[in-house]
């Protein structure tokens, strides 16, 4: 057991770094949970697991893809970064034109007087008794940073998984029968569950809303990536043993 | 604004102690049942997970009646994202004891995150360590218990060839989740009664085993499949009623609308 551990150091690291950026990644992404849903907050009107489980699962269904043909680690990276972006960004645009011609009401956030990008008041637009709704371009571009640091930290994570499993003299290619590849569903399997601890832990500590980077409480993400740092070394050292065993089986 | 919860402990007519041996004991028991009988008798598993669930679902209402400030579903999809890691592993080392070291691994990955929500992000919830424990535990037992409905046994090499490679453990990972985190968010509220919220519980539970059940027909044949679909549908058909009943006794009054107004109704 502790030679799987001594042997897949590396890519424990890896794992690790991936939780890490997944948990970073949340403080990015415009949350608005239930008040934005009412477009009472600004943000997606959803909660931080289901957006960052969207997101992020996209990008590793994207990084998986582009296992199929190369090993090289970055490109993967890159396939894991582009999709959740995408799935990021759709979830936005939508969200803003439902905000905008459903509900009627201006993007503008409560959190700064100007938008820090387009540099347009905020306040002036804002209804009474509301903390602004919609999505201004701030939080939109704070979501696309969100989904490409979410997507690179998931697909790590997966491909360090997927090369521990390899490295315990597994394959790692599909196969055609109907039974699936034990290692790419254990793998896979492992990476949601370690997105899923480091997407709430993060939802935690901003408390289930944030705007974007110019939230004040974006300031408050060392607490919460010390503490994924933390989970994903348990969850690392435990995901790498139960992924080596499969070697013996 | 905090959803859910109005920042207090939770009344309760079961006590806590009786709802964690429910859980952990019948979890436990369930498992080993649906592992040492006959894959006939794989439904045994299912009735574990139903303990579990519902364990989970009462660990998750006395959390979450202190307001998380997000949803109630991010703490079910913890407890499954800590239960998956923590059952996997524990099967893959354990062998015989595989379910006992994943409920021990549960345990510890629950209070090292339960510790650090207290102590590093500071949610000042003073029950967070012991619940994370328990939803991690009850989380681990519920993947275990469904995974022994349709494997058959939670023998390592079973439960990758049978459920983890073709995918049914993304299912066993929704439906899991949905009876331990739902119960709580759709009867939250300052009206909440803990035997409303927990027979929700059994009957979510219900469902995930009739499911898990259609998936065992691929690998343990139609018959088990059946009597596994049987037992669900039983214990949902009770526990639905039920949960129906304790809907009536605690609404105000329940009444029929009617069906929809015709056109010349309307003018």
């Amino acid at each position: 057991m502790i030679d799987a551990l001594m042997a897949n150091i590396l890519w424990m690291v890896f794992i690790v770094v991936g939780g890490v950026l997944i948990s970073w990644s949340v403080h990015f992404v415009p949350v608005g949970g239930a008040p934005a849903a009412m477009a009472q907050a600004t943000g997606i009107g959803t909660g931080t697991v289901q957006l960052a489980a969207g997101a992020g699962l996209t990008g590793l269904v994207s990084a998986g893809f582009m296992m199929n043909v190369t090993k090289d680690l970055p490109l993967i990276l890159a396939s894991g970064a582009v999709g959740a972006m995408i799935m990021i960004s759709v979830t936005m645009i939508v969200g803003t034109w439902v905000y905008v011609y459903g509900v009627g009401c201006v993007p503008s956030s409560a959190k700064v007087k100007v938008d820090p990008i387009t540099k347009y008041r905020q306040d002036l637009y804002v209804s009474q008794g509301t903390e602004g709704h919609g999505l201004p371009t701030v939080s939109f571009v704070s979501g696309v940073i969100g989904g490409c640091l979410g997507g690179i930290g998931g697909a790590l994570i997966y491909y360090s998984l997927i090369e521990v499993g390899v490295t315990a003299g597994l394959a790692a290619s599909a196969s055609s029968s109907v039974t699936g590849n034990e290692l790419v569903g254990i793998a896979a399997m492992f990476a949601i569950g370690i997105f899923f601890v480091n997407a709430v832990i993060p939802s935690y500590n901003i408390g289930g809303t944030i705007e974007g980077f110019h939230d004040p409480k974006w300031k408050k993400w060392p607490k919460a990536v010390m503490s994924s740092f933390v989970a994903t070394i348990l969850c690392a050292i435990v995901a790498v043993i139960a992924i080596s065993q499969l070697g013996g089986i | 604004m905090s959803a859910g919860g109005a920042g207090g402990g939770a009344t309760a007519a079961y006590p806590q102690q009786t709802i964690m041996a429910i859980g952990a004991v019948g979890g436990l028991a369930g498992i080993y049942l649906g592992h040492f009988m006959p894959p006939a008798f794989s439904f045994f598993g299912g009735l574990g997970a139903i303990c579990a669930i519902v364990w989970g679902a009462d660990a998750v209402r006395r959390v979450a009646s202190y307001g998380l400030g997000t949803g109630v579903p991010s703490i079910g999809m913890i407890a499954l994202g800590m239960g998956i890691v923590a059952a996997l592993f524990g099967l893959s080392v354990g062998g015989i004891a595989g379910p006992i070291v994943s409920f021990i691994a549960a345990a510890i990955i629950g209070a090292v995150i339960g510790v650090l929500a207290n102590k590093v992000i500071g949610m000042g919830i003073p029950i967070m360590e012991q619940a994370m424990v328990e939803i991690a535990g009850a989380g681990t037992l519920a993947i275990i218990g469904l995974s022994v409905v349709i494997a058959g046994t939670f023998n390592y090499a079973d439960v990758v060839q049978n459920v983890v490679a073709n995918g049914y453990i993304a299912l066993i990972f929704i439906i899991g989740g949905m009876g331990i985190l739902h119960p709580f968010n759709a009867n939250l509220g300052p009206d909440e009664k803990q035997d409303r919220t927990l027979m929700l519980a059994v009957e979510k539970a219900a469902i995930a085993v009739v499911i898990t059940g259609f998936a065992s027909s691929l690998h343990e044949g139609l018959m088990a499949a059946g009597l596994n679909i049987f037992v669900g549908l039983v214990i949902w058909a009770f526990a639905f009623m039920k949960y129906y009943e304790l809907v009536k006794r605690d609404a105000f009054s329940v009444v029929g609308t009617g069906l929809l107004p015709s056109a010349e109704e309307l003018e």
